[in-house]
């Protein structure tokens, strides 16, 4: 890719679809994060109040069963019906503890007065913040997390803890009740993942469904554009089909452009041509007019109205040109045009026998205008008439890529190359050329220029002439 | 030779109508297209200039009317429209030339003969009849070689019996071809001129045919016969 078309490609805008999708995409990707953290969020409280329940539950019966004997030995009154407190290290845990033993500097370990089976003598470890909260909390019941005595299963332990003055006590001691984390944990994961997963889907789903959504709605415009195509292709003269409501108004007002561009050519046109027509009667008056006396200034006049009037029908054909060529939504049937000029010229050319072969394609569709196919094979034909003995060979063929060939082929002497040369230069002086010696074939270079076409010269198989013009041509839907 | 002029622009209707008299033609001038077409479809002309641009009724559709009517006069179509479909149009509606303006009054002239001639049926501008020779183109007469001195009807009685050549013309027939519509119209005049230019070419080259008309002995033919 060169530089030129690489910034092109950079600067050229994303197509409407990607923007569509990528914006829907902008605000549905964190909106399903934010829902999934979310989720996650109150999934997790709801499984731990879930989980903490029992646990306060079994604080509030430790409490209510513990009796604190006269030899001041702590004793439950009734046990805890859970089993899971009876079975060694069964992740159910409940302890009663007074004094506290440091860990270290910020952990403290609590001395077990009484605590279940299952804690099998080990005890728990508590943090220092976690500590003053309990000293703080009075009677409401604090949630904290700690090792538990599991230490091969690496226990984490939920721990429901609470600081009572039992009867008969002057110091406070903890009350707690402890679980393994592990299942609500797997829970909540479980929980995630699969809410993840699920929103994964939602999201691939929604964008694809964006997606969908956006080349359903934009196809009217897709069709639009091909439409647009058909015109400037040739295939159709103005924009058709049925539009949604919010489409008919661009349809419309493509249309009456498309009317008003032909209304301006074809306007300038007829101003210019009015305008030359108007001049030449004046020209034809002054001429004769001049040339029926025999004085100096006659003869100037003469001259000078020659040259108007080579210049007149100069300007005109050029005129023509420079507005054709790029018109749009016009097009011509090429075979009356060709019928009518083998039908008229030997009616032109009475002298000679002229015989006009025409062969090839037909019902082609000239993409452009009638008079600029008019100008370019009548100038061609008549070129030929004017110089064959009798014969003209005219031929159409249609090519690949939209293109057709006319070729104009006579037995006449021919162009050297250097006449081929002369007569094709632009803007060569029409006064200059020999009556029939490139009059006009400069006119033809240039329409056939205008419409991205060609016009070549060779000799002929017959001897003359040969010449070959390359035009558009409508393709057919 | 009678021509018919159709052209709208007054100048332009003047020279022409001017230099075809001086070339030895009768000629009428129509402004309009209506007006040209009632005196192509009342008189009978030897040919017609058509401008296409006329007021009332537009030149193809005079033309197309006449040809309708039957009139197989030669039409030259002179015209600033040169569009080649305005050209197959003008030809298609029966047409026998196109000169599109401006023009040089000499080609006009010369396109103009080329239709009169092929109309009659010859092949060059000039007639000759044993030693006399008529020179459409020059407007002039000629016997054995010498030029004879001819007024314009006297050359234009000679001209349209040169070219009707060995076929008996009517007095009527003669008044309508050789004069032009302004031309106080006396038949006895025919008389005087059939008389002049008996004198001016010799009596024995103009038959009188009793109760039809005159007659321009072609010697060639005669020999023939």
């Amino acid at each position: 890719m060169s530089p030129d078309l690489e910034t092109k490609a950079k600067r050229s805008p994303p197509s409407l679809v990607s923007s569509l999708v990528r914006a829907a995409a902008l605000w549905a990707v964190p909106g399903l994060i934010l829902v999934t953290l979310a989720l996650g969020l109150v999934s997790r409280n709801s499984s731990y109040q879930s989980f903490d329940e029992p646990l306060e539950a079994a604080v509030l019966g430790l409490i209510a069963s513990v009796e604190t004997g006269n030899d001041g030995i702590l004793r439950l009154s009734r046990e805890l019906p859970d089993p899971r407190y009876q079975r060694a290290l069964s992740g159910r845990y409940w302890m009663i503890g007074t004094t506290r033993e440091v860990v270290d500097e910020d952990r403290y370990l609590l001395i077990p007065q009484l605590s279940s089976r299952s804690l099998y003598g080990a005890s728990f470890d508590i943090s220092d913040a976690d500590f003053q909260i309990l000293s703080e909390q009075g009677q409401d019941p604090i949630k904290f997390t700690t090792a538990g005595p599991d230490i091969d299963a690496n226990e984490n332990l939920r721990v429901v803890a609470r600081q009572v003055v039992l009867p008969n006590m002057t110091t406070p001691v903890v009350v707690l009740a402890a679980a393994d984390r592990a299942p609500v944990i797997r829970s909540i994961r479980n929980f995630i993942l699969t809410a993840v997963t699920l929103l994964l889907l939602l999201t691939l789903g929604l964008i694809f469904a964006v997606y969908a959504q956006v080349r359903l709605g934009l196809r009217p415009l897709f069709d639009l554009g091909s439409r647009i195509a058909d015109v400037r292709e040739g295939r159709a003269l103005s924009v058709e089909g049925d539009y949604p409501p919010e489409i008919s108004p661009l349809a419309t007002e493509l249309n009456s452009l498309i009317s008003h561009n032909k209304t301006i050519v074809e306007r300038a046109q007829t101003h210019v041509g009015n305008l030359a027509h108007a001049l030449k009667t004046p020209i034809a008056v002054l001429r004769n007019e001049a040339a029926s006396t025999e004085t100096t200034p006659s003869s100037i006049v003469t001259r000078q109205t020659d040259t108007m009037a080579a210049q007149v029908d100069h300007h005109l054909r050029r005129a023509r040109a420079a507005a054709r060529g790029q018109a749009i939504g016009v097009r011509a049937e090429m075979d009356p045009v060709i019928d009518g000029l083998v039908r008229t010229l030997p009616r032109i050319y009475r002298d000679k026998d002229l015989r006009i072969e025409r062969t090839g394609d037909t019902d082609l569709i000239f993409r452009g205008h009638p008079r600029d196919l008019e100008d370019m094979i009548g100038n061609l034909m008549d070129n030929a008439a004017k110089w064959t003995a009798s014969r003209i060979d005219v031929s159409i063929r249609k090519i690949e890529d939209g293109m057709c060939t006319v070729t104009i082929a006579d037995d006449g002497p021919g162009l050297t190359a250097e006449e081929i040369e002369t007569a094709l230069k632009r803007g060569a002086r029409l006064d200059e050329a020999t009556p029939g010696s490139g009059l006009g074939l400069s006119i033809v270079k240039d329409l056939a220029d205008a419409y991205n076409g060609a016009l070549t010269f060779s000799r002929s198989q017959v001897g003359g002439l040969h010449a070959e013009l390359r035009l558009p041509i409508a393709v057919d839907v | 030779m009678r021509l018919l002029i159709v052209e709208d622009d007054a100048d332009l209707s003047r020279q022409l109508k001017s230099a075809f008299k001086d070339a030895g033609y009768a000629v009428d001038v129509a402004l309009d297209g209506e007006e040209g077409h009632f005196l192509g479809d009342t008189e009978p002309y030897d040919a017609v200039i058509l401008d296409l641009g006329l007021p009332l009724i537009d030149g193809v559709s005079v033309l197309q009317k006449w040809r309708a009517d039957g009139k197989t006069f030669p039409v030259l179509i002179l015209t600033a429209r040169d569009q080649w479909s305005e050209k197959v149009a003008g030809f298609d509606a029966g047409a026998d030339d196109y000169l599109t303006k401006p023009f040089h009054v000499e080609e006009l002239m010369a396109r103009l003969r080329a239709l009169l001639r092929r109309a009659a049926g010859h092949t060059t501008d000039t007639i000759e009849l044993g030693d006399l020779m008529v020179d459409n183109r020059a407007a002039r007469a000629f016997v054995d070689g010498m030029a004879i001195k001819l007024t314009s009807h006297e050359f234009r009685l000679l001209s349209y019996m040169a070219a009707h050549k060995g076929r008996v013309i009517s007095r009527t027939e003669l008044v309508e071809h050789i004069y032009d519509q302004d031309f106080d119209r006396d038949s006895n005049t025919i008389e005087v001129f059939v008389g002049r230019l008996r004198k001016k070419i010799g009596t024995e080259r103009i038959e009188t045919v009793r109760g039809l008309g005159y007659r321009l002995l072609d010697p060639e033919s005669e020999t023939t016969d």
